[in-house]
């Protein structure tokens, strides 16, 4: 370590209430003319983004059932237009992208650039403001689609001028941690940094791309496309990535299995994703060379998928003690496991023959919810275990965790089984000729199991929210839960900064 | 490899990024069959543009496909009205492709319920939008009684007008030629 005095100050993490022990020299001068002295606490900024993310992933949730119900019952909340179907799904989805899934990993992304730098964030202040701006744009954008004013198309349905905050604020966002890692102490970049820089950089010209006009017919689909999918792969998969590769080397106490492993999959992830929009068109009326790198790209993505998977399953090799004892831990198995299934399924789905069969049925939802859930939730589950107790050294319900944990499991098994199973039976029926209108008798009760699956996710992560709850209100505890957690300072430097 | 900076990094990710946005955005700008309607193929009217706006604004496409693929499971479609062209979508502003269906392909419902079969297809289309599970009791489609009279009227122009310039007469190839013109300037 090169400069050790920083470190002090900024990885030994305080209790709530210490004030910020942040230099003069710890920061520029300019974003120190702007803090207010109310917001200049640390990690406040990081803290404001992951509970509004716990936040929207309730809100998200819930409406997730509502609309589970009605795709089996529909006339649950028939006939208020803002509650129509039509209108709540984009909700959801924005919820869970901008809401659940954006906030809570920034919030992860805010902890982690100044402990793996050295640095103090280059401004509290920005932070939180940003991320009071992010919801109330976020809650006037998802109200303005339930009055109708959706801009129609998957992903970007916030209308202006809401979509065109979205992209100002992740750019005063984006400049707050580069900043960060600019004015670094520490000059190695974990990486972990790698994942963020991935994520905070490109997302302004991809976002304003997909938002900010209606192409012509085809060409509007095509670059629909290119941005959902750098939405997901680029911003919320690197953001994901980003938090596991931090947080499984501390929770097992060593570093990575193989570092030229992460920059494999780094680097093959960098340069494939941004090629795989065109596999939501596969057979579709787009030219042939749209399709064929499309799909090349999404198959080539087995290559960042693998590494991942090899990298992590080496690091976790024989670590059944810890997954018993420490349930964040568990969590982060889970999102693991996660990801490396949805990747893997996601090559699959890009197989042309493949797709012909599956594509416009509900295999796609399962996929997505097991990328969402199972790798989205679950990742965001470990890191808010992990912070509660490794950071602000506080004891949380290991009971209530372990229920949050196993409805959690239960519930995404649940959904992902009753949709892919049914997408198989839909995509099969369809090929044997049978119409859209001959499936809906079957769909029925795997409609019901998937509004069941969801009941049980919810009322886990209610049960969180409660957690969370109960343990930030009450003080620092004595006896920790896993009895292992170690001083987060420590690992910093012999597991997380190869 | 442990001491590399982020200046590097973030040239690398730009050229890869950029890279991408070259071939998947920018290249297919110049395929002439994206930027040339098909034949035949006529712009939407007022009526037909408003109801298309009341499809986006109750979320439709979330449950309907506008797009039919050369594959075994559109085969039914494939040999009625064709596979989907990108030609056929000239006038798509947004377009309404679709990815999911919860209910039937739609772009070719102006042949199903078109104009063509007169008062009797355009009733059945409202009533069924007013109330879907009076004609088909599985179905789960919400009931769009909300709307009102025009509203209904005006989606099911649009709806009608899906897919119906593919089997109109020769004769109107001189209103789809001069349609296009209209609605580009
Ligand atoms: C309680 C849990 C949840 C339930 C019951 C649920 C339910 C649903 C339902 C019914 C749909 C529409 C499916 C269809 O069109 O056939 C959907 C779509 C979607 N959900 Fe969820 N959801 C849940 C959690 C989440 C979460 C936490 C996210 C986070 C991002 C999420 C992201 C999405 C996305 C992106 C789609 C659109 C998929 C597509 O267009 O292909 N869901 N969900
Ligand atoms: C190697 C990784 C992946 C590949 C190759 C891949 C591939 C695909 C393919 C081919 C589809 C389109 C299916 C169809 O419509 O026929 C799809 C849909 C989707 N994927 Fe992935 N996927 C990957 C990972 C992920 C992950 C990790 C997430 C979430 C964090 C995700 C989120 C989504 C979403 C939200 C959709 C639905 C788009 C829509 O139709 O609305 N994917 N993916």
């Amino acid at each position: 370590m090169t400069n050790p005095s920083p470190l002090t100050t900024i990885s030994v993490t305080p209790p709530e209430t210490a004030a910020p022990a942040l230099r003069s020299d710890d920061r520029l001068t300019f974003p120190k003319m702007i803090a207010i002295p109310a917001l200049e606490r640390r990690d406040y900024a990081m803290q404001t983004w992951l509970f509004s993310g716990v936040f929207w992933m309730v809100v998200a949730a819930s409406i997730g059932v509502i609309e589970a119900v009605k795709l089996f019952y529909p006339e649950f909340l028939q006939g208020i237009p803002a509650l129509a179907y039509g209108r709540l799904r984009p909700v959801h989805v924005n919820l869970g992208i901008f809401g659940f899934m954006s906030m809570g990993y920034l919030g992860a992304a805010f902890y982690m650039v100044p402990r793996l730098t050295q640095t103090a964030l280059y401004s509290e202040t920005l932070g939180v403001l940003t991320a009071w701006g992010w919801n109330l744009n976020l809650m006037g954008g998802v109200l303005a689609i339930l009055m109708g004013l959706s801009k129609g198309k998957e992903y970007e349905e916030l209308p202006f001028p809401f979509d065109m905050m979205v992209g100002i604020l992740e750019i005063l966002i984006a400049g707050n941690l580069f900043s960060t890692i600019t004015v670094r102490k520490e000059s190695r970049l974990y990486v972990s940094l790698w994942y963020i820089l991935l994520a905070i950089i490109p997302f302004p010209i991809y976002y304003t791309l997909g938002n900010v006009m209606n192409f012509r017919g085809i060409e509007d689909a095509i670059v629909n496309w290119f941005y959902s999918h750098n939405l997901f792969g680029l911003w919320l998969t690197t953001l994901g990535l980003a938090t596991l590769y931090y947080i499984v080397p501390k929770q097992l106490n060593k570093p990575l299995y193989s570092h030229a492993i992460s920059f494999l999959g780094f680097w093959t992830l960098a340069a494939f994703y941004p090629w795989n929009g065109g596999h939501h068109v596969i057979w579709g009326p787009v030219p042939e060379w749209v399709m064929t790198a499309s799909v090349t790209a999404s198959i080539a993505m087995l290559i960042p998928t693998i590494a991942t998977m090899v990298n992590f399953g080496g690091t976790a090799w024989g670590t059944q003690g810890v997954m018993k004892r420490d349930i964040s831990y568990r969590f982060s198995i889970v999102a693991y496991l996660s990801y490396v299934g949805t990747s893997l399924w996601g090559s699959g789905l890009a197989i042309m023959d493949l797709n012909a069969k599956l594509h416009f049925t509900s295999t796609t939802i399962a996929h997505v919810h097991l990328g969402f859930v199972g790798f989205g939730l679950a990742g965001l589950a470990a890191f808010i275990y992990f912070y509660l107790e490794r950071s602000l050294k506080r004891g949380y319900s290991r009971k209530l965790a372990e229920w949050h944990f196993w409805l959690t499991v239960g519930g995404t098994i649940g959904y992902v089984v009753s949709m892919g199973w049914l997408g198989w039976l839909e995509g099969s029926e369809w090929a044997s000729g049978n119409s859209v209108q001959g499936v809906m008798a079957l769909r029925y009760w795997y409609n019901v199991a998937r509004a069941g699956s969801g009941g049980l996710l919810l009322i886990g992560q209610l049960l969180l929210v409660w957690n969370i709850w109960k343990t930030m209100t009450s003080g620092p505890s004595e006896g920790l839960v896993t009895g292992m957690a170690s001083d987060e300072s420590n690992t910093l430097k012999e597991g997380a900064a190869v | 490899m442990r001491f590399i900076r982020e200046f590097p990094i973030i040239v690398a990710l730009s050229f890869l990024f950029g890279l991408a946005f070259t071939g998947l955005v920018l290249a297919p700008v110049f395929a002439s069959d994206i930027s040339e309607p098909t034949p035949k193929l006529v712009a939407y009217t007022p009526t037909e543009q408003h109801g298309r706006e009341i499809y986006i604004r109750e979320g439709c496409v979330y449950c309907h496909s506008q797009q039919v693929r050369n594959v075994k499971a559109d085969q039914n479609m494939v040999d009625a009205y064709g596979v989907s062209k990108s030609g056929d979508y000239f006038y798509d502003i947004p377009h309404l492709l679709g990815t999911s269906r919860q209910g039937p392909d739609l772009s070719n419902e102006g042949q199903v319920w078109g104009k063509a079969s007169g008062d009797f297809a355009r009733e059945y289309l409202i009533g069924h939008f007013k109330n879907p599970r009076e004609y088909n009791p599985q179905s789960i489609m919400p009931s769009y009684s909300y709307l009102s009279d025009r509203e209904l009227e005006e989606l099911t122009d649009y709806v009608q007008s899906l897919g119906a310039w593919k089997i109109a007469p020769e004769a109107t190839e001189t209103t789809a030629e001069i349609t296009p013109t209209e609605a580009q300037s």
